[in-house]
């Protein structure tokens, strides 16, 4: 346990809570340092068992993003686990905190691959952590180390030379970006500034939002940062007057939860009235909550705000993947383990970033049973390449293939309306 | 032994020589202490700022040719974890920003300087913060170019604590110094007080008709000397006790 003590991070198993939720958190979680060395364990397969690794944030100013995903991803691998696995073997996930920091999910990685033998990474969170970690599962290119399904749209992990390593199933913050901004020209908002966080993930948006204004002859008309980790409760008053500044029609955010909704707040604040867009990775519910929270007229401070999202909205039910989505996470109500628990932090019935896990584990799941009853490692790339044009039941066809390692590219627009995020269907009406 | 710590007229010259000499040999080698610390950790830091910003430059050329720039960001964060290193900015040929570090914005002094020039240039940004920026051309200028700012602040804490050292040496040697030149001068002035105190006994006695205190006169030393050339003196003055001249002497 030294390791714990010396990074403070939580090395957990949740084996326990996969498979028996409903007996409470006590019970449901053990601490299981002798998992990796199990009987006929190798490569993370054992006799029953399955073992993935997830390096995320679940503390933290952006805590709410690893703790969503996980709760979505649990409740998809709860189900399969009590309907008695792939091929017999539960699918288990080794978790570990990197508090969205770059270093810590470094160091979980390799404790991941070394230590644990992880079979796969899954449900990593962020760019500034998943392109750190991208050499490293080059460097481990021998043992076919793949990573499924980051929480992220940035480019590294889906071009050379680390994308063969890593599968995505989102559409990319470079198709979002040049979404937002096609929808904004469209309607007349040509003055677009950036707000973004100052580390690899806030590139990636400014990239993409600067690669689709220059396809369409313009440029990024100012631009403000911030620094990663920075919470609701900080100012953002000098990024709304350097923004303001630059007369913008429209700003786009490329940034986490606190630290866009203290932008929000204090943009509205301070006479910014233009619309904000925000990425899928903001989080959607978790910012609106904090501005609720925290303002008397939410109304005013939401009326300018829309948000890309890159799963469908959670409340329609006629999309068969959102049906099974709330069915399960009405059911097992899923929890981070107690270890990882942030006692001030209450979970979402629902949300985007929990659905998206969701989505992201059926999706792995499908793609092991693929393998039939001996999953390795050798043969898991060939086993993605098998998905072709696939029904997730999210009214995408999903595929894979040597040049395509990324599921689905669909975009969704979502505004607030009577304090819950809406479909989008009419920008002109909207923002004209 | 009681230590007498009240300085003699006598001796006041020479401990404020000492003084004075203390305060010149203090301030001469802070003088050159912070020079040459100043010079030396100047010349180091921007010697290794200006490595990294050439590893910086080679290691972006691949990937501002053939990769996303987020990639490029990812690149540059890793560096400013170095203590001493501020900020770091990469342009394009044409002065683009590709990435940079600043927050909550990339400051006007910096928008307003030539991106092409690489060379090394003293910045004050938001108005007080002071900055040594070097750059290192990426392909020889015509993909761009990096620069790395360091803090000056950083140099002036480390000569700040080099002087202070220094200076805590210097005051510690100064005090036990001047303890030790008091005791000395003491010591030394020592029978010149009793010469003194002798005199006036003298005096005393030669006007009140008291017996006159021999024991300095037994001394072999000046201030025994001294005391009977003063006994001789006032029996020289006074012809009717010159007859007891000798007689001290003879004891």
């Amino acid at each position: 346990m030294r390791a714990l003590t010396r990074r403070k991070f939580l090395r957990t198993s949740i084996l326990g809570s996969l498979a028996a939720p409903w007996l409470g958190p006590g019970a449901a979680f053990a601490q299981d340092e002798t998992a990796g060395s199990a009987t006929g364990f190798h490569e993370g397969v054992s006799d029953d068992e399955i073992l993935l690794g997830t390096s995320a944030a679940f503390s933290g100013p952006s805590r709410g993003l690893g703790i969503e995903l996980y709760r979505g991803a649990q409740a998809c691998f709860t189900r399969v686990n009590e309907q008695g696995g792939i091929g017999g073997r539960r699918i288990a996930l080794r978790l570990y905190d990197d508090g969205y920091q770059p270093v810590p999910s470094v160091q979980n990685t390799m404790e991941l691959l070394l230590r644990d033998q992880v079979f796969a990474l899954f449900g990593y969170v962020g760019t500034p952590t998943v392109t750190r970690v991208l050499p490293i599962l080059k460097k481990f290119q021998e043992e076919n180390v793949y990573m499924f399904f980051p929480f992220t749209g940035a480019q590294p992990q889906r071009e050379p030379p680390y994308g063969e390593f890593a599968f995505n199933l989102r559409a990319s913050y470079r198709e979002e970006t040049a979404g937002l901004v096609e929808n904004f020209l469209r309607i007349g908002r040509r003055r677009i500034a950036v707000f973004y966080q100052a580390d690899a993930y806030g590139r990636s948006g400014w990239a993409g939002v600067r690669e689709a204004l220059g396809a369409r002859g313009g440029q990024i008309v100012g631009e403000a940062t911030y620094t990663r980790g920075a919470a609701y409760g900080r100012s953002m008053g000098e990024q709304v007057e350097i923004l303001r500044n630059a007369g913008p029609d429209a700003v786009i955010c490329i940034g986490a939860y606190g630290a866009c909704a203290a932008f929000l707040r204090d943009a509205i604040d301070l006479g910014l009235e233009v619309p904000v867009a925000n990425l899928s990775f903001v989080g959607s519910e978790n910012l609106l909550q904090l501005i609720a929270d925290s303002v008397d007229d939410s109304e005013r401070y939401t009326r300018y705000l829309v948000n890309s999202q890159v799963v469908p909205s959670y409340e329609d039910e006629s999309i068969p993947v959102v049906r099974e989505y709330a069915e399960l996470m009405d059911r097992y109500r899923p929890e981070v383990p107690e270890l990882l628990r942030q006692p001030d932090y209450v979970p979402f019935d629902r949300s985007f970033v929990s659905l998206e896990g969701f989505v992201n584990a059926k999706m792995l799941v499908e793609i092991l049973s693929r393998m039939g009853d001996s999953p390795s490692r050798d043969r898991l790339e060939q086993a993605v390449f098998t998905v072709r044009d696939y029904d997730l039941g999210i009214g995408e066809m999903v595929s894979f293939s040597e040049q395509r390692r990324q599921g689905m590219q669909r975009l969704y627009y979502t505004v607030v309306d009577q304090g819950r995020f809406v479909p989008l269907d009419d920008w002109q009406a909207r923002f004209g | 032994m009681k230590l007498n710590m009240n300085v003699q007229k006598l001796f006041r010259r020479p401990l404020f020589g000492i003084f004075l000499l203390f305060g010149i040999i203090a301030v001469s080698t802070s003088w050159v202490c912070i020079a040459t610390v100043d010079s030396q950790l100047s010349e180091e830091y921007e010697t290794n700022s200006r490595g990294i910003a050439q590893t910086i430059a080679d290691a972006s050329v691949d990937i501002i040719l053939n990769r996303d720039l987020s990639a490029l960001q990812s690149l540059i964060d890793q560096f400013l974890e170095i203590q001493g290193i501020s900020y770091i900015y990469i342009v394009n040929e044409d002065g683009e920003f590709l990435a940079h570090t600043f927050v909550p914005g990339i400051p006007g002094e910096i928008l307003a300087s030539d991106p092409a020039d690489t060379g090394t240039v003293e910045r004050v940004l938001s108005g007080a913060d002071s900055y040594v920026e070097v750059g290192s051309p990426i392909l020889a200028g015509v993909a761009g170019s990096v620069h790395i700012g360091m803090d000056k602040s950083v140099i002036t804490l480390k000569i700040q604590q080099a002087v202070g050292r220094q200076m805590y040496l210097i005051s510690s040697i100064f005090l036990v110094g001047i303890i030790a030149a008091i005791m000395l001068m003491n010591l030394a002035a020592r029978p010149v007080e009793h010469l003194l105190t002798y005199a006036v006994q003298l005096a005393r006695a030669e006007q009140e008709g008291e017996p006159v205190p021999g024991a300095l006169l037994e001394r072999d030393d000046e201030a025994g000397q001294l005391a009977r050339l003063l006994l001789y003196f006032s029996r020289v003055a006074d012809p009717e006790k010159a007859g007891a001249l000798a007689r001290p002497e003879a004891s």
